[in-house]
């Protein structure tokens, strides 16, 4: 035990004694470790948001898009083709479990008293909560009496409430849509973003509202198909496009005048491109660690041979080879965990630095952290053997002949 | 055994040393047999190339011999691996070096506790033993400082006390004066001296017959063969081999 904290002190002195080049040194493990945590971290975090988002779409969800761009065809233009049949026919589908038409309008201007914002405005029915994973925050959401009776209700993002209502309660409180007034009933709990889109900025109203009074016509834009599982959404998606068509009739010729997605697969994808990306700054970070453990061993390959003579003084007092060798490991591991600790924490304010420059959700896992400087100092360990096995075995005579 | 039958502190019996290197191989050593009882003072003398630092390395094991027996208190350490004769060394062997060897970036203390640390000593009893060794070479004052800050005959004495700090069977010393001027050779002398009378062994290296003079028995090496091995004129009366 004497020996053993004798070889800590002896490892410490060393490393002071050539402190500048023992922190040269370290620089390499501390780059590659503070790039692996921050890596791990923005995965993290991009692996949370991608679950987040797929929770915020639903799951198992085909959005059915009747916005129809005419390019090059006979037919016409339409912002909103499907109809109340439609949404009637697709829910009788067999693996359709809830069906939610739903209308938006962007960038639609609303105002309460003196305050305005602009909002996405959603006309839904009580399935759309359902679908889409919407809770209450405060108040109640839109039932099915709202939408039956046409009630002029509607329910605030938090974002959306906020700007209207600074410093009040919003819920009994007016919001104007153009000349149309609406009864704020409640707040949906926050959601965040999805893509570029603050989640938080929307407000919602019963469906016959928007379609009749704020846009005219019985067609809505969108339905929300919740699909029994997950591997029949490829056969709803078919099955839906062809229930379509023949509702709207379509000639063979025609172009279908709708669109299916399956939005948590977009997502996925969208996430596939910045896994490889990811992937590839990991190895960079593997890379750096890895020249970090070659400048370690390079270092101690240095101070071995420096040293020799202190090596031949130390055995000629009784040093054992064994001795010599923890002396030399025990430097090796020190400069590297001490390197790993500083990329840690350097990896932590990086993390901090990309999540507030790049706004990406980041997310550090404590064992990241003790993974990264475990890694560190097995670098340390295994770039110090072969330097340390060599001090070890130096001959004592030819050590103390050494100039 | 010697020739009264009593037992040596060391027991070298047709010890040769052959050094290689590539082509050319030199035979440092070709059957040198010795033997050193506890108490003796023993100067190596001889000519550059004799063979003397080899030898003085093989009885500090430094050196394994190529061939022949090298018993230390009555323990064959041919056959020792380099662990024990780590540990050997460190127990039971006093080394003192023409150049001081003393760790530069150690205060004289450090230095003088360091052979304690290998042996396992804690750390209150290093200190207060390397403080009594520095004490006992006139050096207590300059414990603090490092080699640097010491002049030539000041190293050589802590390195003494490094040497004598674990009580050794065996002191060996490898021209402790050379690097001295006549002054401080003298101080390093008279240390030594007062550790022979104190009862310590020691074998010395040395290319001086008047330093030689100064120990109780000269063993003569020439062309690595023992070309005479006396007791010189004024040995002590714990010198063994006078008689």
């Amino acid at each position: 035990m004497t020996t053993f904290i004798e070889h800590w002190r002896i490892a410490l002195g060393a490393l002071r004694a050539n402190w500048f080049r023992a922190v040269l040194t370290a620089l390499g493990v501390v780059i590659g470790v503070a790039s692996l945590v921050a890596v791990a971290a923005v995965s993290a975090g991009a692996q949370k948001e991608v679950q987040d988002s797929i929770r915020r779409l639903g799951a198992n969800v085909v959005l059915v898009d009747g916005e129809f761009i005419s390019i090059g065809t006979g037919q016409s233009a339409s912002e909103r083709t499907i109809t109340p049949a439609d949404v009637a026919a697709i829910s009788q589908l067999p693996m359709v479990t809830a069906v939610a038409p739903h209308q938006d309008i962007e960038s639609l201007t609303i105002s309460a008293g003196r305050n305005q914002t602009t909002t996405r405005l959603f006309g839904v029915t009580p399935t759309y909560a359902d679908i889409y994973n919407q809770a209450v925050q405060q108040g109640r959401l839109i039932s099915a009496a709202d939408v039956d009776f046409g009630r002029s209700v509607m329910v605030l993002g938090l974002d959306a409430q906020a700007n209207l209502f600074p410093n009040g309660p919003a819920i009994g409180q007016t919001v104007r849509v153009g000349s149309h007034e609406f009864e704020v009933i409640g707040t949906q709990t926050r959601k965040g973003k999805l893509a570029d889109e603050n989640l938080d900025n929307r407000v919602f109203v019963p469906l016959p509202l928007v379609l009749r009074v704020l846009l005219g016509g019985p067609n809505t834009k969108s339905v929300g198909v919740r699909v029994r599982s997950e591997g029949e959404i490829e056969a709803a998606q078919d099955e839906i496009s062809t229930l379509l068509r023949d509702q709207h009739n379509l000639p063979v010729s025609y172009a279908d005048d709708f669109s299916t997605e399956d939005q948590a697969a977009l997502v996925k994808e969208a996430q596939r491109a910045t896994t490889t990306f990811r992937v590839l700054t990991f190895a960079l970070g593997g890379i750096a660690l890895l020249v970090g453990g070659i400048g370690i061993m390079n270092m101690m390959l240095v101070a071995g041979r420096e040293r020799t003579r202190e090596i031949g003084i130390r055995k000629s007092v009784g040093a054992d080879p064994w001795t010599v060798q923890a002396q030399f490991l025990i430097e090796a591991v020190v400069l590297s965990s001490l390197g790993g600790l500083a990329g840690a924490l350097a990896g932590i304010g990086a993390t901090r630095l990309i999540g507030l420059l790049a706004g990406w959700e980041t997310l550090i896992d404590p064992l990241s952290l003790l993974v990264a400087v475990s890694v560190a100092l097995a670098v340390g360990l295994f770039f110090g053997f072969y330097p340390a096995r060599r001090a070890a075995r130096l001959d004592p005579a030819a050590a103390l002949r050494y100039e | 055994m010697t020739a009264d039958g009593s037992a040596g502190i060391i027991e070298l019996a047709d010890v040769t040393k052959l050094f290689r290197q590539g082509e050319i191989s030199v035979e440092a050593l070709r059957g040198v047999s010795v033997v050193v009882r506890k108490g003796e003072f023993l100067a190596i003398t001889g000519p550059s190339g004799s063979g003397k630092t080899t030898l003085l390395a093989i009885l500090g094991l430094l050196e394994r011999p190529t061939t022949g027996s090298y018993r230390l208190v009555g323990e064959e350490m041919a056959s020792l691996n380099e662990t024990r004769r780590a540990h050997v060394r460190g127990k039971r062997i006093g080394f003192v070096f023409q150049a001081y060897n003393l760790l530069p970036r150690s205060t004289a203390l450090e230095n003088v506790e360091l052979p304690l640390v290998y042996a396992g000593v804690s750390r209150g009893e290093r200190s207060k033993r390397a403080l009594d060794a520095l004490g006992e070479v006139g050096l207590s004052q300059r414990a603090l400082h490092r080699p640097s800050r010491l002049s030539g005959g000041e190293q050589q004495r802590v390195a003494i006390a490094r040497a004598l700090v674990i009580r050794p069977s065996v002191v060996l010393l490898d021209e402790p004066t050379g690097n001295l001027d006549s002054a401080s050779a003298e101080q390093v002398l008279a240390i030594l001296e007062q550790a022979h009378r104190g009862g310590a062994t020691i074998v010395m290296v040395t290319h001086s017959t008047e330093l030689a003079e100064r120990a109780s028995r000269n063993l003569r090496l020439a062309d690595g063969l023992v070309g005479s091995d006396e007791p010189t004129a004024r040995p002590y009366a714990l010198g063994g081999a006078a008689g």
